[in-house]
């Protein structure tokens, strides 16, 4: 045996590596998130206009935000709006498209950069040009309507009930994000699985719903988290194409924050408004994280 | 050989992860090194908003001044419009404001009231900043509280910029210093003629409720709504409603002008019913506008109707260029600052890209190689406002922008049919009044 | 039944083809809108086919701003972009690895601070962020563009490959352990070169990320010439002046050109893992 000495005894130890490969993080909450953060969480409890220095005023902000704000309610209101209608279809389409796209042929390849392609272009205002562009009320998707003989008519983003789908098709449009980590995971299922399947005399759709699905369902639960967490926090669309318009049903929550602080002075309002958020998101991640045992798989 | 071709790239990586850090530290240390003196040259930083024109003419003027003083170089630093303002308040949050910062009448009162902006009186007063060629109207606009806090880069007044063709096609002339009962005339005309509808009320642009507050003598000028109760309001929100009602109109549910000029419905869109004819914006805007109009349509520039013409028009620094309160080369600023005022070589490059320049006696000089829409916007300034139009009045009290935003909402209600106008005009004063009454 | 099948290849084809340009159509409308002249961009907004095909876009648009030319964006933009995902790969490859092969104690709440990290809106610590780089003598440097980033803050990267790492069979880690190797030679010698197709997602995402960041350019550069591309993107469209959008629109397909090739080289790579390969054999 060889005589091994203590400190390599210690770090070898399963807690102790578990901390040395978590330094990185441990070192980057420590020297870049907790300052910033811990000011934002002081700020809500202050009047800050940022351009003068902060006065503590307790729980005001919090109380107003409740009491006393309808912006902060609709905001709250197109948010969730938001996030249920686009969350759901952008998973959706992601998987088929994904599923299509599996293949690594010369094509797929290009396929596949056209169904990514949308989501680089992201938040530019190249984006919101073209978005408002689309759905104006001679725009193409009206167009498109009419020739396909429903009525082409509709002011898109002056509608009260319909602005808000602009941003959720604009969502949903940007699927590909989500396509790319569906692809990288499909491809890491055995296919010794599907083999033994096939001799089973397993047709597609069994293998689909016996094999893939379930195996897929780590994957489906990480971009269900990382898309509502993005989707609550939303904020450049709404920001650049409608401006919460018309009538606040597409001011999303971060849009309204982000106007409270730096367009009227209210950054301790805002930060009160951002930490609400935090509380909600989080709440809604633990539930989500409760429920893994009932459908998620564990490789274990 | 793999093991090698890994082991060489992990090098690699962790090369220029050092490399980086060193050049990203090294970086600022040189930044701070450069902010006082280097050989003797002091540098001033400045900041401004606009596009790519503006950027260009004001960096040569700057490199311009560095020629004719090369003890002081100018850094810049520039971004459009709500970026700038996001990056001040943080700048001023870190007390690091840019020596020279171009200020606009909506934020200047509040920067001033948080001390983040310096008195200029002394400088002036002393003639290191020349102000004999500006008026003192306009000197007037930027004073806060007795001190002199911006010298006006440019001077602008508020406009309405309606289609001369659509006009010309009908017979119509719009003229200079129409009340709003002509204009409504004319505008049902246009509408019913053609099927465009006028922009007076619903503000993208945030100047028309200005006109109407004036000559209703209900302009904002401390922290409270002047009315004594809000039926003083209630006539504003029937004048929108029943636009819409009767057509003539813009109707928020079908269009809605733009802040971007481009996208504007005035210049715009493919059909009338699509379009409007008129709108209110800055007169600056106007070379914006023409350029963006289709072939053939020909803009015209006239003031904003109103009951009372000579109260309500005005004349307003389109932006000011100030000095922040930290700045520590303050002398060096000052230079600078009267160079961009007073140098006629510099409005050679400048021109009337910010506005017609405060000084007379530079704006006559340029006037001659502006282009047809300046020149347009020159005779306007001069021949039709400044003949007939009262003071600006003191700057937005700190609180106003989070009213003009109640406002903004509420005309959208007001034109969506959601509210009735005496609903907005009581919600309105209730609002607006506790909005001004927390920043006290 | 060979007809069959070329059938349902040539809808696979159709329908693919055909919903993906559809799905384009958006940005071949800019791409087409970035060749005709600024001006009648809106006007001929029905039509993709410039009826006076020209340069001048690209032209005026590489110009830039005030002596800053996109030569300079682009550079700045790929240098912080390529340092700034190297970091975030290697740094959330070594925090996933702990999370997912190891237990420790705080394990449960480290991951929470992670996750919790992430809800927090990111436009509410702009101004607490800037003050604390101010602190840190950052401001003015890229130093806040890239550093924090190789510090795994980014919890996105590490949760990705935290899943990932769950997927590899932990029979391999047994199989080393008991040939005497610690936990820091099974993750460089075993599971890091196992982790490509999360390392190639993680660089797809983080380089594109990095590259359309411009809150973080905005108020950290203080002079043109460091300016990235995202955020000079930005200058082109000003509410108070008259904007170039020929100029936006052509700088912005140029903008994309390097995300698009590297998601084009990239993803060549996503190929089967370790499970599928039958090295367990």
């Amino acid at each position: 045996m060889k005589k091994r000495s203590k400190l390599y005894l210690f770090l070898n130890k399963e807690s102790s590596a578990g901390v040395v490969f978590s330094m990185p993080f441990i070192i980057g909450f420590l020297a870049f998130l907790i300052v910033p953060m811990g000011l934002s969480l002081y700020y809500s409890f202050c009047d800050y206009d940022i351009l003068s220095p902060a006065t503590f005023v307790g729980l005001k902000n919090y109380i107003n935000l409740f009491t006393n704000d309808q912006t902060f309610y609709n905001s709250m209101k197109a948010t969730f709006i938001f996030v249920i209608a686009s969350v759901p279809l952008r998973l959706v389409f992601a998987l088929i498209v994904a599923m299509l796209l599996l293949k690594s042929t010369k094509l797929t390849g290009f396929y596949r950069a056209i169904y990514y392609l949308p989501s680089i272009i992201g938040g530019s205002v190249a984006v919101a040009v073209l978005w408002k562009r689309m759905f104006a009320v001679d725009g193409v998707v009206n167009m498109l309507l009419k020739s396909f003989g429903f009525a082409g008519d509709i002011a898109w983003l002056n509608n009260t009930k319909t602005a808000i789908w602009t941003l959720i098709i604009l969502a949903i449009w940007q699927f590909g994000s989500s396509m790319l980590i569906f692809l990288s995971a499909l491809k890491q299922i055995p296919t010794e699985l599907y083999e033994a399947a096939d001799v089973d005399g397993a047709n597609s759709v069994s293998r689909f719903f016996r094999i893939t699905l379930p195996l897929l369902t780590p994957t489906i639960f990480f971009n269900l988290v990382m898309q509502i967490i993005n989707g609550f926090l939303a904020f450049t669309q709404s920001l650049i194409i409608t401006q919460g318009k018309p009538m606040d049903t597409t001011l999303f929550y971060a849009v309204n924050m982000y106007q409270q602080a730096f367009g009227f002075n209210k950054a301790g309002y805002a930060s009160a408004m951002a930490w609400i958020m935090l509380l909600l998101i989080g709440f809604i991640t633990l539930i989500l994280f409760k429920t893994k045992r009932f459908w998620v798989f564990e490789q274990e | 050989m793999k093991k090698k071709l890994r082991k060489s790239l992990a090098l690699m990586c962790a090369g220029a992860l050092i490399a980086a850090t060193i050049t990203a530290c090294g970086g600022s240390s040189n930044d701070s090194a450069k902010s006082t003196t280097q050989e003797g040259t002091t540098t001033i930083e400045m900041a401004w908003w606009g596009n790519q024109t503006r950027n260009e003419r004001t960096q040569e003027v700057l490199e311009l001044f560095s020629e004719t003083d090369s003890s002081i170089a100018v850094n810049s630093q520039f971004f459009q419009w709500d970026d700038y303002w996001s990056k001040m308040s943080t700048l001023a949050a870190g007390k690091k404001l840019p020596d020279i910062i171009q200020m606009d009448h909506s934020y200047i009162a509040t920067y001033v009231e948080k001390d983040q902006l310096l008195d200029l009186t002394p400088y002036i007063e002393s003639g290191a900043i020349d102000t004999s060629n500006i008026s003192d109207t306009i000197m007037e606009m930027a004073e806060i509280d007795n001190g002199a806090y911006g010298i006006a880069a440019g001077i602008s007044s508020p406009g309405l910029f309606y289609n001369k063709t659509v006009l010309d096609e009908l017979g119509i002339t719009m003229k200079d210093n129409c009340t709003m009962e002509e204009f409504i005339k004319i505008a049902k005309e246009v509408y019913e003629k053609t099927g465009y509808t006028a922009n007076i009320i619903s503000s993208a642009h945030g100047v028309d409720s200005d006109i109407w507050s004036r000559t209703h003598d209900l302009q904002i000028t401390e922290k409270k709504l002047p009315a004594s109760d809000s039926t003083e309001y209630t006539a504003y929100f029937e004048l929108l409603k029943s636009g819409i009602e009767e057509g003539w109109h813009m109707s928020p549910e079908y269009i809605t002008d733009s802040a971007s000029v481009e996208q504007s419905p005035l210049v715009y869109g493919s059909s009338p019913e699509t379009m409007i004819w008129c709108t209110v914006n800055g007169s600056s805007m106007l070379t914006a506008y023409q350029s963006a109009a289709p072939e053939g349509v020909e803009l015209g520039l006239t003031t904003v109707p109103s009951d009372d013409p000579s109260k309500s028009n005005y004349l307003k620094a389109s932006m000011y260029f100030s000095i922040s309160a930290n700045c520590e080369n303050v002398d060096e600023a000052v230079k600078v600052l009267n160079y961009l005022i007073n140098s006629e070589e510099a409005y050679e490059i400048l021109l009337a890209e910010r506005g017609i320049p405060a000084s007379t006696v530079i704006a006559e000089s340029i006037t001659p190689l502006l282009n047809e829409s300046e020149q347009k916007v020159v005779y306007y300034i001069n021949d039709v406002v400044a003949e007939n139009c009262s003071p600006l009045g003191p700057a937005d009290p700190d609180g106003s922008s989070e009213v003009t935003d109640l406002l903004n909402k509420l005309e959208e209600k007001v034109g969506y049919g959601e509210y009735t106008p005496k609903q907005a005009a009581d919600e309105y004063f209730t609002e607006g009044n506790r909005i001004y009454e927390e920043k006290q | 039944m060979r007809r069959k099948k070329r059938n349902i290849k040539i809808i696979y084809h159709v329908l693919v083809m055909g919903f993906g340009i559809i799905m384009i159509y958006p940005l071949i409308w800019m791409f087409a809108s970035s060749f005709k002249e600024s001006d009648t961009i809106f006007t001929t907004a029905q039509n993709l086919i410039p009826e006076n095909f020209t340069l001048e876009n690209y032209i005026n648009g590489w110009t830039g701003f005030a002596g800053n030319s996109f030569k300079s964006f682009f550079q700045n933009s790929l240098f912080i972009s390529i340092v700034a995902t190297i970091g975030t790969l290697l740094s959330s490859a070594c925090v996933a690895y702990g999370f997912s092969r190891c237990k420790f104690k705080g394990k449960k709440i480290l991951f929470g601070a992670m996750l919790v990290s992430m809800m927090l809106p990111g436009q509410i610590l702009m101004v607490p962020q800037y003050l604390w780089y101010q602190k840190l003598g950052w401001v003015g440097s890229y130093a806040p563009l890239i550093i924090p980033f190789c510090f795994a803050i980014q919890g996105f990267f590490v949760y990705l490959m935290v899943n990932f790492i769950n997927g590899l069979p932990r029979d391999l880690d047994e199989a080393a352990k008991i040939d005497g190797c610690s936990y820091y030679t099974i993750f460089t010698k075993i599971i890091f070169p196992l982790m490509k197709p999360a390392l190639i997602t993680g660089t797809i995402f983080s380089f594109m990320w990095r590259w359309d960041d411009f809150m973080s350019a905005l108020l950290y550069l203080n002079e043109p010439a460091k300016y990235t591309a995202s955020l000079a993107l930005k200058l082109f469209s000003d509410p108070g002046s008259s904007s170039d959008y020929g100029a936006m629109f052509a700088m912005a397909i140029l903008s994309l050109v390097p995300i698009v090739i590297i998601f084009i080289v990239f993803q060549k790579y996503l190929v089967e893992g370790i499970a599928t390969s039958g090295l367990k054999g």
